[in-house]
């Protein structure tokens, strides 16, 4: 139980980020490398400010706007300077870097056990009955990517939603509407970064503590619950196994959270088994390719590009 | 329809056969009179001083009559420096509900006490150089719940002690460290303050990655009569680059612990990462048997620092280690390994 516990709650708080790697990776086509920092940079700014004492919840808030603005820049790089997709995340990427320890104060490990936080508070001390406490986590953290998500089909509904989509299939289409495909695009990376550093944050008052390593490999956890959710609950053929057992279609976004428990399932599977830390990137790597390659969709898109 | 069932089953497929060949094989403690024990062993990374730090703490649960194999059965997991594993790891060994959690390194404590607190599961930690700072225990070095251990903090005053002795007329000492790295941070800061004592200066110098260090070396070796190194990891990678500039300007790198002498610094007055383990190791024993609670014990620090020495550098610079040293050595090095 415990285990299923953990694997939930680490799956969710990825989940959040791995939102955001959907909009760039699977909308708006566009490598972003640029999460690998953004994460961190949530966790910093997080441990930061519940040091000097403001409130745990606003800390979300704060890193949200703080990830978009560095997305921003990862989309004005690209889009105004014209430099390479991959690049820019790059640059953006290694510029963070330093400038998350000066966000921690200098240290590359700033811990927070002492302070309350969004799933350790007086409230939450109050009014959660005992028996649901070791829930509490859990639930809290279901609450946040249920917002999260809501929020972002409907935003994908709207009209510049509508754009935002438009953007990745036919971008002529976006110009012929009169419209400036840059914008969407740096509207895109802002709303997908602000997700990777909200997740950050998460993080950061889960484990109570910020640690400069939290961001490697965010991208690879991002990229690896998008595919595997997509291609096993909807993928772009239009039939998944849930038709098969009857059950509704679920939209995307449900698939990208789902993808990411899975993932984190198999890492933990991995680790039970008695596999080591140098291994588990193998599998990841391998876990990928297979489901990559059994896309048919993401086949006909490389040779048709080729 | 079919595709996804394709993906799902050859997923489960490869990764199957991945891990068939990978489980490792627990050794299960035979049943026998008295209480046996299970404990988890994250280690945050592979470094030649965390693995000393294992061994001891076995041999310090030994020594208490808990034997891993007899009364002992021992999880042991490392996180190859990557925190989501390591907390993965931690997870784990609390879902098998372990009797006790070692965390080794400042990073795998920190999981460790996060959700041990939750789980009600007592944590051990070693290596973990200012456990105040990393908020494992109060600034009176009383616990701060569940959690105790031991630290690797630096004999700082010993070494500037010893580097004294070594060279009467030495003014400067310099360091080079990683910014990233708080363990040399907070170490930095006790050297700056205790330098004066001993009629130094500190001249310290910042780096980011390895590929900072010839530069760094370059400009710290102009100004100062000695360096002396930290634990820092990046600087202690990259410490035969360090050693090479300094041999040719023939000045003298004192190091930190054993392995760094043995490759070519000419002293250390260092930490015996095994018997800071073995520290650690009796002080989880006294909690597995139930004699105290982790909440009742004080993290502790090694008490002494032994001197180890390297006679063939001190021979290439020109410099005879004093009497007084060598004979309190715990072991001295004729040859530079390569």
């Amino acid at each position: 139980m415990t285990l299923l516990l953990g694997v939930l709650e680490e799956g969710l708080i990825y989940g959040v980020m791995a939102l955001g790697v959907y909009i760039t990776y699977k909308i708006l086509d566009f490598p972003d490398l640029s999460v690998d920092s953004t994460f961190p940079m949530g966790a910093a700014l997080t441990a930061s400010a519940l040091m000097s004492g403001i409130h745990p919840a606003a800390t979300l808030l704060l890193s949200f706007g703080a990830g978009a603005l560095a997305g921003c820049a990862t989309g004005f790089i690209h889009v105004k300077l014209k430099v390479r997709d991959l690049l820019s995340g790059i640059i953006v990427m290694t510029g963070l870097y330093s400038l998350n320890l000066r966000f921690a104060g200098g240290r590359a490990n700033v811990p927070v056990f002492t302070q309350d936080t969004i799933f350790e508070n007086q409230f939450l001390a109050d009014h959660i009955p005992q028996w649901l406490s070791s829930y509490t986590m859990a639930l809290i953290l279901f609450l946040i990517i249920a917002v999260c998500k809501v929020l972002l089909d409907l935003y994908l509904n709207t009209r510049s939603g509508y754009l935002l989509r438009a953007v990745g299939d036919n971008e002529s289409l976006v110009t012929s509407l009169a419209k400036d495909k840059g914008m969407v695009k740096i509207l895109g990376l802002a709303i997908a970064n602000g997700f990777s550093a909200l997740a950050g944050s998460i993080y950061c008052q889960h484990k109570g503590f910020f640690e400069i390593s939290v961001g490697t490999g965010t991208i690879v956890i991002g990229l690896a619950s998008v595919i595997i959710g997509i291609q096993l609950l909807c993928p772009e053929n239009g039939t998944s196994f849930l038709n098969s057992l009857k059950l509704p279609q679920v939209r995307p976004t449900t698939a990208v959270i789902a993808g990411s428990v899975v993932y984190k399932a198999c890492i933990s599977l991995a680790i039970s088994l008695g596999m080591e830390a140098n291994d588990l990137k193998l599998i990841t790597s391998i876990l990928f390719l297979v489901i990559l390659v059994v896309s048919t969709e993401r086949r006909k898109k490389v040779k048709s590009h080729a | 329809m079919k595709k996804s069932f394709k993906a799902l089953f050859l997923t489960t497929a490869v990764t199957a056969s991945l891990l068939g060949g990978c489980s490792g094989s627990s050794s299960s403690p035979a049943p026998g009179d008295g209480a046996s024990y299970t404990i988890g062993i994250g280690q945050f990374a592979a470094h030649g001083s965390l693995d000393n730090c294992r061994e001891g703490f076995l041999l310090g649960l030994a020594e208490e009559g808990i034997v891993e194999g007899q009364n002992l059965t021992v999880l042991y997991e490392n996180s190859q420096a990557d925190g989501g594993i390591a907390s993965q790891i931690i997870t784990n060994f609390a879902s098998q509900k372990v009797d006790l959690i070692c965390g080794i390194a400042t990073p795998m404590a920190q999981t460790a006490y996060g959700v041990g607190k939750r789980q009600d599961i007592p944590v051990i930690f070693t290596a973990v150089t200012d456990p105040v700072a990393a908020e494992l225990a109060n600034a009176d070095g009383t616990p701060v719940g569940e959690i105790t251990g031991t630290s690797d903090k630096l004999p700082v005053t010993q070494q500037l002690q010893m580097i004294r002795t070594m060279l009467p007329d030495a003014k400067t000492i310099g360091i080079i460290y990683t910014t990233s790295e708080v363990n040399s941070l907070s170490t930095i800061e006790e050297y700056k303050a205790a330098s004066g004592d001993y009629g130094f200066e500190i001249v310290d110098i910042g780096i980011s990655t390895t590929a900072d260090v010839p530069l760094a070396a370059d400009s710290l070796l102009e100004k100062v009569d000695c360096v002396t190194n930290l634990t820092d990891n990046t600087v202690v990678a990259s410490l035969p680059v360090i050693l090479d500039k300094a041999a040719r300007k023939n000045i003298p790198v004192f190091g930190s612990e054993i392995e760094q002498v043995k490759i070519g610094c000419l002293a250390a007055m260092g930490l015996d990462y095994i018997d800071l383990g073995k520290q650690t190791g009796r002080m989880a024993a006294a909690v597995l048997k139930g004699e105290k609670k982790a909440s009742e014990m004080n993290y502790e620090v090694i008490e002494e620092a032994a001197f180890y020495g390297n006679t063939k550098v001190a021979e290439n610079l020109g410099i005879t280690i004093p009497e007084e040293l060598t004979s309190s050595a715990k072991e001295l090095f004729t040859d530079i390994d390569q």
